[in-house]
């Protein structure tokens, strides 16, 4: 009853899925093309352009006809001349006096410049403005060596007249291998200025290059000094008016008178002379006990306006000698033998100072006139024909440390003392009494340099013991030349000869 | 033309003519100058050019080329105010000094003076 049987299987379609359907098709994408193409920026040039010395005019009177001007003068001689007669017999304008700028009557401080990275650990030794007048130039180094110069010396300068200066940072910052003694800028040339160290080294440096401002140095040597270099001044050469020499005083008794070499890059000793003890006057050498033959250091020079040959010196045992370039007077050789022959420059002897003088300054309005001031807490006025003093002033502000007659007012000088104080003197106000008695050091410390600004007269700059820098503007009454100044000047050099 | 006289006489007496003149001309400018306070003199053509001076080149081109203008001006004002009028004499007046200009037609006479020299 069961038998194997096979049946074949039902299939049927399905009601919802359908057949999968598989077709070819093809994309393209359109093809990327390139091309290759040069661009370049434009073209540059080089060109020299170079601004050529203005040749001056020759002057040149012109051809006149006599006849037409001998009958113009005939014409208008005596219209003039009662002009000339009438005007100066009258009084018309006697006391008038035009106010074209705003009255200004104190004398106030413009800016307060410090080097903060120095900490106060340095002091200003000197202060030099450039020829335009814009930019201070300060020395940073010590007055108070006990032994070995172990500070590091930095010269700053500050430009007054650029926008927002910082007055805690400098412009420019030279850093010098020991203490920075004396600067001073070149009469010509905005951006050189020659500095002379504690070791005895003088250097010139040209501010404007940046990466590498030392132009040429005198280096260390037997032609060098061998103590700090007190001061600097630029001379014109005789030689070679168009090019300057360098005068730098030593606290080793010499006076030496350098020549630039550009191209060598290095300063070149030129003539030379030593200050000795036996130029004192005599009875002045106490006790016996200083010989003659020694040297005297030398603190200060100053140069007579209208003659390069004749300078002055203030000597650290008080002397104070009038000078000459010219002299020829042979000094005892001492153990150390510069390349040229060393002389005594001295042709006249003033009346000492008791302790060390700081400072001497010519007159610029009279040729016979100097200031000097020093340790003894007074500051004089000497003629250069009387060795006796004119005039002394005793500020009693303890020791001062530097004087200068104004640029502008024949009358009127400045003086620093070691109490901190800027004394501005007039002498046709008062003889004892300063005008102004300004405090130049915020932490009443000495107040060791002073500068005029030769080209901006209305300035006047201090520096102190910390390294701060003061810069003061004058008022009216100080940098406005009064009638017939210049003749009550000459009178007290008159004075000594009565 | 030419004279019989002048014929003999011309050269010799032109040229002492003219050094009479030129002494003339010497001769009046040291008058002046030996006024109480004058410290120099100019004396400049119309363009402007220095004839005669007693001071030093410098001064003398700075005063000539400034005074001349001003001069210049001053007339021109003068005339703009009133055509009829016209400037005789310039003087000016400063702190140091006192300026005082003469013009005429050909040339420009300045003199300058310290007023308080007097005394």
């Amino acid at each position: 009853m069961f038998t194997d049987e096979s049946l074949d299987g039902v299939d049927f379609q399905s009601s919802w899925k359908k057949q999968r359907h598989l077709e070819n098709s093809q994309t393209q994408t359109t093809e990327i093309s390139y091309l290759d193409s040069s661009i370049q920026s434009t073209e540059t040039l080089d060109q020299e352009v170079q601004t050529v010395a203005e040749t001056a005019q020759e002057f040149r009177l012109a051809d006149g006809d006599d006849k037409a001007l001998a009958a113009f003068l005939r014409i208008v001689e005596p219209v003039v001349c009662k002009a000339l007669e009438r005007n100066i017999r009258s009084h018309a304008f006697d006391g008038y006096d035009v106010n074209w700028a705003e009255d200004t009557d104190v004398v106030k401080c413009v800016h307060i410049l410090t080097e903060k990275s120095l900490d106060k650990s340095m002091q200003c030794t000197q202060l030099s403005w450039n020829r335009t007048g814009s930019t201070i130039a300060v020395s940073y180094g010590r007055l108070d060596h006990q032994d070995w110069c172990t500070h590091k010396g930095v010269l700053c300068t500050w430009n007054l007249d650029r926008r927002g200066i910082n007055s805690s940072k400098a412009d420019v910052a030279v850093d010098v291998p020991s203490c920075l003694m004396s600067i001073a800028f070149h009469p010509v040339k905005t951006a050189w200025i020659a500095g002379g160290s504690f070791n005895g080294q003088l250097s010139v440096w040209d501010l404007s290059q940046e990466d590498e401002p030392l132009l040429a140095s005198s280096g260390i040597g037997d032609d060098s000094h061998r103590e700090p270099i007190t001061q600097i001044v630029w001379l014109q050469n005789p030689d070679k008016p168009s090019k300057y020499l360098l005068v730098s005083t030593s606290t080793d008794g010499r006076i030496l008178i350098w020549e630039m070499k550009e191209g060598k890059r290095t300063i070149e000793l030129k003539e030379g002379f030593l200050l000795l003890a036996s130029s004192l006057p005599a009875g002045f050498m106490k006790g016996g006990r200083s010989r003659g033959d020694k040297e005297m250091g030398v603190n200060s020079v100053s140069y007579a306006n209208d003659d390069p040959s004749l300078f002055l010196v203030g000597s650290d045992s008080g002397g104070i000698f009038k000078c000459s370039m010219n002299s020829r007077d042979p000094v005892p050789t001492s153990e150390v033998m510069p390349s040229v022959p060393l002389y005594s420059p001295v042709t006249f002897a003033f009346e000492p100072h008791n302790g060390p003088v700081h400072s001497v300054n010519c007159s610029p309005f009279h040729r016979n006139l100097f200031l000097a001031c020093g340790i003894d807490t007074s500051a004089r006025i000497y003629s250069m024909l009387e060795a006796r003093h004119i005039l002394s002033v005793e500020p009693g502000a303890g020791y001062l440390f530097s004087v200068q007659w104004s640029p502008v007012r024949p009358m009127v000088f400045a003086v620093t003392s070691g109490e901190g104080q800027l004394l501005i003197y007039d002498l046709q106000r008062s003889r004892n009494i300063p005008v102004h008695s300004l405090q130049a050091s915020p932490e009443k410390k000495e107040v060791f340099c002073l500068e005029f600004n030769q080209s901006q007269k209305q300035l006047l700059a201090t520096g102190d013991a910390d390294g701060v820098i003061t810069v003061w503007q004058l008022n009216d009454a100080l940098t406005t030349q009064g009638a017939r100044e210049a003749e009550a000047l000459a009178d007290i050099a008159n004075s000594v000869l009565d | 033309m030419v004279t019989g006289w002048e014929k003999v006489m011309g050269p010799i007496d032109l040229s002492k003519k003219s050094n009479l003149l030129s002494n003339e001309v010497e001769e009046s400018l040291k008058r002046i100058q030996q006024m109480k306070g004058v410290i120099g003199i100019i004396v400049i053509n119309a363009e402007g050019i220095p004839v005669k001076t007693t001071l030093d080149n410098s001064t003398t081109v700075q005063y000539a080329g400034l005074i001349h203008s001003l001069t210049a001006k001053s007339r021109s004002t003068v005339r703009d105010l009133d055509p009829q009028n016209d400037l005789t004499f310039l003087r000016i007046r400063s702190k140091k000094h006192e300026i005082m200009v003469a013009p005429e037609k050909e040339f420009l006479l300045i003199v300058v003076q310290n007023p308080s020299d007097g005394s």
